[in-house]
């Protein structure tokens, strides 16, 4: 008997190891492109063209830092570093390439879309949640049904409807679609309805009106959905690619995404400009997301929990 | 519920403006719009000339037997890849989860690593698997190989995602399951196929129609990295719209058309959705 638990443990021990060597095989896997996006990025052009394959930039290779602190590298190097400094790729790419730009207007976009989105969706929400109105459990349903459509079927109407509003390349028709989301006022209702209504009813005795409630009671009791939804919403405006190449023309109104495949078409004999570019545009969402990870999780985890 | 006090019983005719901006715009932008594009699909529509001649359901003849169409392949072609992703999602998401609630350390590296495809935009991801591979030997500019190619870069991003998704749904599972059974001398096999998957059946089954829908609908990697090249190996139903509408004159009711006709496919499995999220009582409280 005992024996047999031994070698259970060593069995469920060997079966961990083997789990933790694959996962970082995976992760190996996972990680491998932003390294080859971020090495390739801090190579010179004449060097990348000679080498795309290697990780590690020649110059960021421990032999070549050696030399370089100990002032033995050769004069050729040295003339390389001078004329193409690390951050070179990066400074171009804002400098010549507009991507600065670029991320100006995502950043709006994103922004607006995320403020004025939860403004909406938190208004309807706390109507479908709290308000009693002929109709109210029908357009409800409407609005979730919308959730089903996909984006392949009203991509083009949505561009005729708002080329009708004289929306055409034009900031307003970038955001416009996002303004309302039918998963928002969803997941915003569900969160709403678990909120204890004896708060209001008393600051309702007390005279507050319900546009004084949903703004001084339900909203900020609603906080970690809110920070939820707007994390989603921002994500989501940040990587929308086909509604912004569809609706705008302008370069200079162009969002990160679509300024990119520009970008490259502009550049394509220069990619570790395209690198420096793509790294810039993934890291500001990345660090987003870290900064807000708590949020998400538990955010997660509440609208997980009703989903089942 | 039983509860309600007879303030929130009366008629609040203000909800009205409170549901109005958002439930508009929801509204404009889908059934509307489908509306629009199902009219826009009987005309011969030319959105910058103005104006359309009613041509009845000839744009849906030209997508389907027109010489000049590339409809069949294009829906051979996103088949295709619906099969490929979804056989790739099945075969990393899960194991995965699997191996990742096996590993037991260093579970918040996995997860967070694993993530990362899941908030890099599209087209950034699609720029470094061009060149990738590129240096893999040319399998974009093969007819062979560049569709799967994008495939597997879609499974990459999807991968972390669906882990998730897989690691939510196994933690729901009550370890009572697997004591009970590993008392009756089940083997990890056995535990698997006996309370694994049919316990998982819900998420399973979300998570293929979800991976479904949107293979379907993938345009944004063969637009950075093929353009529907090489030999139209991969070109696919959202891409031939995109291009028929937006960049050629005069085909946006042929585009229109097509679009349905994707609708039509996607919905079965739009149905299958419906139904799942009924059944976990999305609707009500």
């Amino acid at each position: 008997m005992r024996s047999e638990t031994k070698n259970g443990r060593r069995g469920v021990r060997a079966g961990t190891l083997l789990a933790l060597v694959v996962m970082c095989l995976g992760a190996w896997i996972m990680v491998y492109p932003y390294l080859y996006a971020i090495g390739g990025s801090l190579k010179t052009r004449a060097e990348f063209s000679a080498d795309k394959e290697s990780l590690v930039p020649a110059r960021l290779r421990p032999q070549r830092l050696f030399a370089h602190f100990t002032g033995q590298e050769d004069a050729e190097f040295q003339r390389q570093y001078k004329e193409w400094p690390l951050q070179r790729n990066y400074v171009d790419a804002i400098v010549y390439g507009g991507i600065g730009q670029f991320l100006c207007n995502s950043f709006l976009y994103a922004l607006i879309i995320t403020g004025a989105g939860l403004f909406f969706n938190v208004l309807a929400a706390y109507a479908f949640a709290r308000m009693t109105f002929p109709g109210r459990d029908l357009l409800f349903g409407m609005l979730l049904s919308t959730m089903m459509i996909p984006s392949v079927v009203t991509l083009i109407p949505q561009f005729l409807v708002i080329q009708h509003l004289g929306l055409v390349d034009h900031p307003l028709g970038v955001m416009l679609p996002g303004f309302a989301s039918a998963f928002g006022i969803f997941l915003l209702r569900q969160f709403f309805l678990n909120i204890p209504g004896d708060l209001e009813s008393a600051a309702l005795l007390d005279g507050c009106s319900k546009w004084g409630i949903l703004w001084r009671i339900v909203v900020p009791l609603s906080k970690p959905a809110i920070i939820t939804l707007g994390l989603f919403t921002f994500m989501g405006a940040w990587n929308a690619f086909e509604w912004p190449l569809v609706v705008l023309s302008n370069e200079d109104l162009y969002p990160l995404t679509v300024g990119l495949a520009l970008f490259r078409d502009q550049n394509g004999q220069d990619w570790p400009r395209v690198l420096a570019a793509s790294v810039m545009g993934s890291v500001p969402l990345i660090a987003l997301f870290y900064a807000a990870q708590r949020f998400l999780i538990g955010g997660i985890s509440l609208s997980g929990m009703k989903a089942q | 519920m039983k509860a309600r006090s007879a303030a929130s019983r009366r008629q609040d005719w203000s909800a009205y403006l409170y549901i109005g901006p958002a439930f508009g715009l929801a509204l404009l932008f889908s059934f509307f719009s489908m509306g629009v594009s199902f009219w826009t699909s009987l005309h011969d529509w030319d959105p910058f000339a103005g104006g359309g001649r009613f041509v009845g359901l000839d744009n849906y003849r030209r997508v389907l037997f027109g010489t000049d169409s590339v409809f069949w392949i294009a829906l051979r072609n996103t088949t295709l890849y619906v099969g490929m992703s979804l056989v790739g999602m099945l075969v990393t998401a899960l194991p995965l989860a699997l191996l990742c609630r096996k590993a037991r350390y260093l579970q918040g590296v996995f997860r967070t690593l694993y993530f990362l495809p899941s908030i890099t935009p599209g087209v950034v991801v699609a720029l470094i698997f061009y060149q990738l591979y590129g240096i893999w030997g040319q399998l974009l500019d093969n007819s062979a190989t560049a569709l799967g190619a994008i495939a597997l870069m879609g499974v990459w991003s999807g991968a972390g995602y669906n882990m998730l998704l897989f690691l939510a749904g196994l933690n729901e599972i009550p370890n009572d399951f697997y004591e009970a059974a590993r008392i009756d001398g089940a083997r990890p096999m056995d535990e698997f196929r006996h309370i694994t998957i049919p316990m998982l059946r819900n998420t399973l089954v979300f998570v293929m129609v979800m991976t479904i829908i949107g293979a379907y609908q993938v345009f944004a990697s063969v637009y950075v990295m093929t353009q529907g090249g090489p030999e139209q190996s991969t070109q696919v139903l959202a891409f031939d719209i995109f291009m028929n509408a937006f960049s050629m004159a005069g085909q946006m009711g042929y585009a229109s058309a097509a679009a349905w006709l994707l609708f039509l496919v996607i919905s079965v499995f739009v149905v299958i959705q419906m139904r799942l999220l009924r059944s976990r009582r999305i609707y009500d409280e």
